[in-house]
């Protein structure tokens, strides 16, 4: 099963404070950890919601953009990662190991990736289609 | 530059109440142009957050886990796409595209990925 991890924004994230150094080097070695365990498919950081924007559809007018930052700081992203994981708890597991050097609180989600088999509408089209995007998340690793 | 661009949840997806056979046609011809035009890092849809977890960190505590759902369903994420672009603009001209079948509405972030 795969897995989005959504690492929450905080006033640092949002601020434009990177990571210390020391969260920085704790981060690099339980990234590696992941990858030799197989574990880790993805992972990114986000810049602040300051310079993101949202696109925002309303019935059938014309899309509205809104220019960041966005004001609900704990509910927006910071950073992801996406892992493949034998189940839920040991995604739980994984997590609750990762670094928080400065003992910063935070909340992380955790949230399952759905499959082909998930959509009851899938058609053998939009299935081919999803088999190349997997290929193309492939080889871009 | 990369750019996660993240739709948010709805009461729809939330329910799991997954895309009607048109909303995920529409979807699919819109992901192949990206894809042709080679536009897409990746794109996941996600399960409803009931299906989820949340891990909270304080200080040196043991981090505490609270199953989901969420009930903040307009701040939640529905599904991702990493795409390459220009500029912020660049996506956010892409995505005015992006099918909005019935004209239900929603919301769609475009952020940059940090490098």
């Amino acid at each position: 099963m795969r897995f989005m991890v959504i690492v929450k924004a905080n006033e640092e994230s949002e601020a434009g404070h990177g990571p210390s150094a020391e969260l920085l080097a704790e981060m690099g070695k339980f990234n590696e950890e992941l990858v030799k365990a197989g574990v880790l498919l993805a992972g990114e950081g986000l810049t602040p919601s300051s310079e993101g924007a949202r696109v925002v559809f309303s019935g059938s007018e014309d899309p509205k953009v809104v220019d960041g930052p966005f004001a609900e700081t704990k509910e927006l992203v910071g950073g992801f990662w996406i892992l493949q994981c034998r189940d839920r708890d040991e995604c739980v597991e994984w997590i609750k190991r990762m670094p928080n050097p400065d003992g910063q609180a935070g909340v992380v989600e955790i949230r399952r990736v759905a499959e082909a088999s998930d959509f009851e509408n899938m058609t053998p089209e939009v299935e081919e289609l999803e088999g190349r995007l997997r290929a193309q998340s492939a080889g871009e690793k | 530059m990369r750019f996660l661009v993240m739709v948010k949840a709805s009461p729809e997806s939330e329910a799991g109440v997954g895309p009607s056979r048109e909303e995920l046609e529409m979807m699919s011809k819109f992901n192949e142009e990206l894809l042709n035009d080679g536009r897409i890092v990746f794109a996941e849809g996600l399960t409803p957050s009931s299906e989820g977890v949340r891990v909270l960190f304080e200080g040196d505590a043991e981090p505490k886990v609270i199953d989901g759902p969420f009930a903040e369903s307009k701040e939640l994420v529905a599904g991702i796409w990493v795409l390459n672009g220009d500029s912020l603009e660049d996506v956010v001209a892409l995505m005015k595209r992006a099918p909005n079948p019935e004209a239900k509405g929603g919301v769609i972030e475009i952020r940059p990925i940090a490098e």
